[in-house]
């Protein structure tokens, strides 16, 4: 286990220097975001593991952002380092893909079927993409894209009865 | 494990239907006493919260967060109000944080308190069950006096809290933190120093401080391990009032095994949490300066969000509980909340910790490890 | 009137040869009549032919009822002769089936109220005085609910198992000397005046309630309740000989096993003064054995949500959880019985009045301790009860051989006067 850096900016300057790619960009307090390219993804994760001996993968989640974007966001903690980093992926496409990091934490690993059920991120190589929260008839609806609507038009897919139009005021009684 | 044992072992669902899972489900594969095997399964009480939140404006968005956890309702709102301040700039008082402490460790008491009645009733005590949730009652009383609401409290609002302390309240809560403090012993007596308590849960459950931090785990599930880790202290909210005071974090530290816990160090940590809660309202109580309670620009403000981000935080009973919040400029609703709920990690860990353990032991693993189905459902 | 088979079974042979006879008229008409064939009164034979089956069987139906009155009147003699009168009234009414019936009723309200006082609850509280029709309102409740019987489930054996493990159960209390009189067997009066192995036959009767519990579990046709089943036998495993040894004290210092005998013996000096660790490890294989709280691995309601009674519904529920409370009255009773003295007590009082209050001590004994343990695991309940249990018993029984031995004045005191 290598040493624990101190702060965040340190850990940011050793992944650039090793990934020149990455950009950073500071946020409040020792926080840091590293703007990552998806197929760098799973090499800053375990340089991630390597360098941060106690770092706690936090959350992981899509966004999405329309017109067929999107974005993966990382969240680390360190406590000895008190440190956070936030790593963000943008992503392309009907179907965007991403190499998983469910082998290098497995806490990330419903995190990424979470986000593969809800946004069609699809995570490679993640060994079990079953359907963690939705039912089986959501499945490939991918409900929390912005293109899902939740108004009365898909009505018929749930199967319950549409509701009776109220009775007029004063029309005929049956 | 070779493949002839498997052709033994039979598949045992452990909910959604059980006495003790309440509303969720593993499958466990068994051999004999053993589990070899568990698959914990999730998604029975989903409710779209995070879909929900998109709809809401920003000052009814804790509300929905504060259902989803009932147990802990003035923890689980507060992340979604501090990523909301992380965006907006809100002058919160002095006293609306110093109050928003007491009010979130007092609630953290009344969620310990009815996780221990829940633990022993687990291990099959139920005069350790019924006891705390008597206690527990007060604590309720006194949130119904401040709130309205035994519950749903929603308490905390962007820019302050939404109701000032009465006397009659304080009364009830220095009725409800006296009866913890003087019970404290005897549940001590009845958990920890029951030798049939010990005999259920030492050894049961193990797992190191390193495995805990790849699954996930936080608050007194790791904190049982050793490892200080505490947002409190290390990440402390600027609208809340733990940097003004001078506290400890509660940990324990095994010598039998340091850096590892079982289910019975998870329970002397979390007995280590209301001492360290009772401490916090002990100190914070004097230092609470008269003036107004919320920022009365909060409402104008939190009307229309600036576009930014958000990481809002907070250290629940069970773990981190966070939001992580997009907001669109001159939107009155966020574009993305991310709710982080700390049992996601315990309950996914269950996969990891279970397999090897008898098939007696699985309730006082999973209850140990604290799960409320709301925070990974949502 | 006597009843003989074969006279009876002969009337079928005329039967049969009339009826063949009257077939034969048919064929033989033209050769014994003269005139053409009237065939109404050939057929008018079928009407004697009908009438002489009726007569047949009227023949058995008449002697059933007979024999039914005569039954009847022989068991009102045997009833009339006062000593089986009084049997029975003690079989069925007093200490009886009835007396046991209230008994339990009563002591379902008093674990409950108990339990609810050590849980700082208040318990039932509405039906009745206090609570005391609470247990009707439950069991109409009950039995008025739907039984939903699973598709795996062997439905006979499902049906038929509830009932006979409450029957079981039951039998023993037969054994139990309640009073120096009032007793359904083994008293000075009864038919059977002393019955000289109650002790060994109340085990014996005993050691079946596992095996049902098993079966239960077996014949659901559920996982939990399998698992269930096979702890309950885990828990009668571990418990039975420590507990069945724990008595062989009691019957050493008496030189009896006969339960009324071991009471007589106690005037004196109550064994549990000599033998107070077998009455602990009695005390505590007997928990062990009914399966109640500490010990309640068969049926943990976090783990195997109800164990072998998870399948159990409406009334098969009701019995079985009669039968768990009988089983601790019974345990409670044979405690009173081996250790307490029994009916001896208060001289002002009546024997089944002292009995009742030792066995309302004994029985609150039993909810404190079954209110006072977290559930042990069943590998340790094993380990608890042979490791600790069963050494200590078996040292209890060398140690009364040896005092009955070379303690001079120990056989006067405990034989009794």
């Amino acid at each position: 286990m290598s040493k624990t850096p101190g702060s965040a900016s340190t850990l940011a300057r050793t992944i650039i220097n090793k990934y020149p790619d990455i950009e950073s960009k500071p946020l409040v307090g020792n926080k840091v975001e590293l703007v990552v390219p998806p197929e760098m993804i799973r090499d800053i994760v375990s340089m991630i593991d390597e360098e941060v001996s106690d770092a706690l993968p936090e959350s992981l989640f899509g966004v999405d952002l329309t017109e067929d974007k999107y974005e993966v966001i990382y969240i680390f903690w360190s406590h000895e380092g008190k440190m956070l980093v936030q790593l963000r992926v943008s992503l392309e496409g009907e179907t965007p893909e991403i190499e998983t990091v469910s082998d290098i934490f497995p806490g990330l690993d419903w995190h990424e079927r979470e986000t593969h059920e809800l946004y069609g991120i699809n995570f490679k190589n993640h060994p079990d993409l079953r359907l963690l929260l939705l039912p089986d008839e959501l499945e490939g609806k991918f409900p929390m894209r912005k293109s899902f609507l939740t108004d009365r038009s898909r009505m018929d897919e749930t199967g319950l009865a549409r509701p009776k139009p109220r009775p007029k005021p004063g029309g005929e009684s049956s | 494990m070779s493949p002839d044992i498997l052709d033994e072992s039979s598949v045992i669902w452990f909910g959604p239907q059980h006495v003790s899972a309440h509303g969720w489900a593993a499958k466990l594969t068994i051999v004999g006493d053993y589990i070899v095997e568990c698959d914990p399964n999730a998604g029975y009480f989903h409710r779209s919260a995070e879909k929900c939140l998109e709809f809401r404006n920003f000052r009814q968005g804790s509300m929905i967060l504060e259902r989803i956890c009932m147990m802990e309702a003035f923890l689980a709102e507060y992340p979604y109000i501090a990523a909301v301040e992380k965006i907006v700039d809100l002058e919160v008082p002095e006293r609306a944080k110093i109050m928003r402490t007491i009010m979130m460790e007092f609630n953290r008491i009344h969620s310990l308190q009815f996780w221990w009645g829940q633990f022993a009733g687990e291990l099959g005590l139920f005069v350790m069950l019924l006891w705390p949730w008597v206690d527990r009652e007060y604590s309720l009383d006194a949130f119904e006096e401040l709130t309205g609401s035994r519950h749903t409290v929603s308490y905390a609002t962007p820019g302050g809290v939404k109701y000032d302390f009465t006397p009659k309240f304080l009364a009830k809560m220095e009725t409800a933190l006296k009866l913890v403090k003087d019970r404290m012993p005897v549940f001590n007596d009845m958990l920890a120093g029951s030798p049939t308590f010990r005999l259920r849960t030492e050894g049961v459950g193990h797992y190191t401080a390193k495995q805990a931090l790849k699954w996930g785990l936080s608050g007194p599930n790791i904190k049982a391990c050793g490892i200080p880790m505490d947002l409190r202290k290390d990440d402390p909210d600027p609208n809340l009032a733990y940097d003004l005071i001078d506290w400890e974090v509660p940990v324990i530290n095994n010598e039998e095994h340091p850096g590892e816990s079982d289910a019975f160090d998870r329970l002397l940590q979390r007995f280590k949490e209301i001492e360290t809660s009772l401490d916090i309202i002990e100190k914070l109580l004097p230092i609470l300066p008269e003036g107004p309670i919320i920022d009365p620009k909060a409402r104008s403000k939190t009307n229309r969000l600036p576009e930014g981000e958000g990481y809002g935080r907070v250290e629940g009973t069970r773990g981190v509980t966070s939001v992580w919040l997009k907001t669109m400029a001159k939107a009155q609703t966020p574009w993305r909340a991310k709710i982080r709920g700390p049992c996601f990690a315990s309950y996914y860990s269950l996969k990891h910790i279970v397999p090897g353990a008898r098939f007696a032991d699985f309730p006082a693993i999973f209850g140990s490890l604290d799960p409320y189905p709301g925070w990974w459902d949502r | 009137m006597q009843f003989d088979v074969f006279t009876w079974l002969g009337g079928l042979w005329d039967w049969v040869i009339g009826v063949l006879l009257w077939l034969w008229g048919f064929l033989m008409w033209p050769f014994l009549w003269e005139g053409p064939f009237d065939f109404f009164a050939w057929f008018g034979g079928l009407w004697d032919w009908v009438l002489g089956i009726f007569l047949w069987l009227w023949g058995i139906v008449n002697w059933l009822i007979f024999w039914v009155v005569d039954f009847v009147n022989w068991i009102w003699f045997l009833v009339s002769l006062p000593e089986n009168f009084m049997f029975l009234f003690r079989a069925i009414v007093f200490p009886g089936l009835i007396f046991i019936l209230l008994a339990l009723i009563f002591t379902v309200w008093y674990t409950r109220k108990i339990w609810a006082r050590l849980q700082d609850r208040r318990g039932p509280m509405h039906m009745g005085k206090y609570g005391g029709l609470q247990l009707f309102a439950d069991a109409i409740k009950l039995m008025s609910k739907e039984i939903i019987i699973p598709d795996k489930a062997k439905r006979w054996m499902y049906r038929i198992l509830p009932s006979l493990l409450l029957v079981i159960v039951m039998l023993p209390f037969a054994f139990i000397p309640w009073d120096p009189y009032w007793n359904i067997l083994g008293s000075p009066t009864s038919p059977f005046p002393d019955l000289s192995v109650s002790l060994v036959l109340v085990f014996a009767i005993l050691t079946a309630v596992p095996v049902f519990s098993l079966l239960i579990g077996w014949v659901s046709g559920s996982k939990y309740s399998l698992i269930g089943g096979f702890r309950a036998a885990n828990n009668q495993f571990a418990a039975e000989i420590p507990m069945v040894i724990s008595s062989v004290g009691p019957a050493m210092l008496a030189g009896s096993l006969s339960l009324y005998s071991i009471v007589m013996a106690q005037t004196n000096i109550w064994y549990i003064v000599l033998l107070p660790i077998n009455f602990i490890t009695f005390f505590v294989a007997a928990i062990a054995s009914v399966g109640t709280f500490p010990f309640d691995a068969p049926v943990a309601d976090s783990e195997i949500i109800f164990g072998w009674r998870t399948e159990l519904s409406g009334i098969y529920f009701t019995v079985v959880y009669f039968a768990e409370f009988a089983e601790q009255m019974l345990y409670s009773a044979l405690m009173v019985t081996l250790f307490l003295g029994g009916f001896n007590g208060l001289p002002f009082l009546a024997g089944i009045v002292n009995f009742a209050i030792k066995w309302l001590v004994v029985f609150f004994l039993f909810i404190v301790v079954t209110s006072s343990f977290y559930r042990l695991r069943q590998d340790q309940v094993v380990h608890l009860c042979w490791k600790y249990l069963l050494p200590l018993s078996i040292l209890n029984v060398v140690l009364v051989m040896f005092a009955l031995v070379y303690i001079p004045g120990l056989v006067p005191l405990v034989i009794g006067g």
